[in-house]
């Protein structure tokens, strides 16, 4: 290096190696100041409730306490009974039936409905309002509203079975009926969104395409079939991760109906966490379980993204 | 008349007529499934404004009363009176408008860094936010409530339980806002602000006088979808808030459920009265409501 520069003059206008870093570091640190403005707000918001938390969450995993009294360390020990834990075992069951029949109920009717509307566009926009609507309702209302519905004395189908004539049927005070009763609650809840996803699906399948399948003959279920489902793939398999993801977090409509029971047949996971920690002061366990469903959430995050292709991971 | 055939003989007049009649058969019935969950979607909210206005011991009379006798309003002034509910209201409009004011702000500006700014670790920082993206509050509950209970000392009671900036700021983060905002921004032309940087302008111009008024619609649907969520938000309100005047209303209606007795016309008449309001803003606003909807999940 020194020795290019090597006449008196052109090393009196250049800086020696030692300057040109200094000068470097000066204008690389000034060029970052923009930086910090823009993203420092969001990063340090970021960093002290969902980073922290975070890395406190693997902490608190080995640890027992600290709600009311101190924490105490106690190593692997929440992991050995974790999964030994009854209450959990129910929980893990109760989730993941529901996870299951809720997302092949929702998704079966959230395809039908949404390939109904985009084959009649009269009044689509209509039935897309109609069907959005239970969306406003926090599910905890929605939870209220579903008494009005299923309530063994007052809710309006056992109303209409009696006046039928018919058996009432029991629908929060047994079991499995409590857990379907909550399924129903979220379909309720869910539908509108994935017919509007669905829709907004079917809508980007290339109409030469379809073209193409009318032209050959193929009639509308086998367009549906043979057609859009294979170009809606990835946008299928990348919802039922973004459902999978939400669906575990079934929290708000145990609490409205039913308080986990009866006798366990609600449980939910997150139910299980919240009364643990704040009921029964049980923290060991609901530490161990919040740190095994968050690392099961950043997974299946991470796995959704990869079905829609490695470009949105900030390469480009 | 000259019957047009084909080479089979077929009449080709009434095989088209068929045809058409086919196609009305099979559009009544895709209009009537539609009416059917239209009715599934809509009615059972309607039908809460029958035992709101109705004394609650006869939601229980047999036979089935369907519509109220008289206009009731004691669940409505039992509500006003014997309860915090317009205090509850208020709470609620206090922490989904922050959430939504702070989370708009901080993450349109970091969604410009990351899309349009250059800077040392900005892969990794862009992957370890993303990696973030789903994580949901039931999953780091107790360490948030601990650290919001530690800076309670910390801040001097400023951000703790049962303070507003303790309900708040752990709400406000929000990677997907972050990740739409950087979408959205990157599908600007370029062109547009290399002229601005050109003409000498700094970053904090470009962003206000170029990119900001282009990004409002992403700016409203991000909003929207962000008060939505908060306004539902059930289970940090109930960690957060210990004292009744503190709570938000999804919190402070799951409270109306007695231990033993509930009053059912209550329950029914604070659902309505927190039903109407928001259905009122959304059938203004549809349009905005339904992407917003769509956007969290698809804009990617």
């Amino acid at each position: 290096m020194v020795e290019v520069s090597a006449t008196p003059e052109w090393a009196q206008l250049s800086m020696s190696p030692k300057e040109y870093a200094r000068e470097r570091f000066r204008f690389r640190r000034r060029a970052l100041v923009p930086v910090v403005g823009f993203i420092g707000p969001f990063l340090a918001l970021w960093s002290l409730f969902l980073a922290v938390p975070m890395g406190w969450a693997v902490w608190l995993s080995l640890n027992e306490g600290g709600l009311v009294s101190d924490a105490e360390f106690v190593g692997f020990a929440n992991w050995t009974t974790f999964l030994k834990n009854d209450e959990l075992q129910t929980a893990i069951k109760n989730t993941s039936t529901y996870v299951v029949v809720a997302i092949v109920v929702v998704f079966s009717l959230a395809l039908m409905l949404a390939s109904l509307l985009n084959n009649n566009k009269r009044g689509q926009n209509f039935f897309k309002v109609a069907l959005y609507f239970p969306l406003l309702v926090p599910p905890i209302m929605a939870g209220m509203i579903f008494f009005f519905l299923t309530h063994y004395d007052m809710g309006v189908i056992n109303l209409l079975l009696q006046t039928a004539g018919q058996e009432r049927v029991n629908f929060l005070g047994a079991n499995p009926n409590a857990l379907l009763t909550i399924v129903g609650l979220e379909v309720w809840r869910g539908l509108g969104f994935w017919v509007l996803f669905y829709l907004a699906g079917l809508q980007s399948v290339p109409a030469d395409l379809m073209d193409a399948g009318k032209i050959d003959g193929a009639r509308t279920v086998r367009r549906f079939v043979r057609i859009s489902l294979p170009t809606l793939r990835p946008l299928l398999l990348f919802a039922v991760v973004i459902a999978l993801i939400f669906n575990f977090q079934l929290f708000d409509s145990v609490q409205a109906l039913t308080k986990g029971g009866p006798t366990l047949g609600t449980t939910s996971i997150v139910w299980f966490i919240y009364k643990q920690l704040f009921a029964f002061q049980e923290s060991g366990v609901a530490y161990a379980t919040s740190l095994a469903l968050l690392l099961m959430v950043v997974a299946l995050t991470v796995l959704a993204y990869g079905f829609l292709g490695r470009r949105d991971d900030g390469t480009k | 008349m000259t019957v047009i055939s084909d080479q089979d003989g077929r009449d080709l007049a009434a095989l088209k007529r068929q045809s058409v009649s086919l196609r009305s058969l099979k559009s009544s019935v895709s209009y009537l499934v539609l009416t059917l969950f239209t009715i599934i979607s809509v009615g059972p909210a309607i039908y809460i404004v029958s035992p709101a206005f109705r004394e609650s011991k006869s939601l229980f009379s047999y036979p089935p009363q369907w519509l109220p006798n008289e206009l009731y309003l004691g669940n409505f002034e039992f509500l006003l009176t014997e309860t915090n509910y317009v205090r509850w209201a208020i709470n609620t409009l206090i922490f989904a408008t922050s959430v939504t004011l702070i989370a708009l702000v901080i993450d349109t500006l970091a969604g410009y860094a990351f899309a349009r700014m250059q800077f040392p670790l900005k892969r990794t920082l862009f992957g370890l936010v993303l990696a973030t993206l789903m994580v949901p509050t039931a999953a780091v509950l107790a360490p948030t409530y601990l650290l919001v209970r530690l800076l309670d000392d910390w801040t001097f009671g400023i951000v703790g339980i049962d303070t507003f900036p303790g309900l708040i700021l752990p709400m406000t983060v929000s990677p997907l806002g972050v990740f739409m905002m950087r979408q959205f921004i990157e599908t600007l032309p370029p062109g547009l602000y290399e002229a601005a940087r050109i003409d000498g302008a700094g970053e904090w111009r470009i962003f206000t006088r170029i990119v900001l008024p282009l990004l409002k619609p992403a700016i409203v649907v991000l909003g929207i979808f962000v008060f939505m969520m908060q306004w539902a938000n059930l289970l940090w309100p109930l960690v957060a808030t210990t004292r009744d005047e503190t709570r938000v209303l999804t919190v402070g209606i799951s409270t109306l459920q007695g231990q033993f007795v509930t009053n059912w016309g209550v329950i029914a008449a604070a659902t309505l009265m927190t039903l109407i309001p928001i259905t009122i803003v959304f059938l203004f606003f549809q349009k905005w409501f339904v992407q917003a909807s769509v956007a969290g999940a698809l804009k990617q």
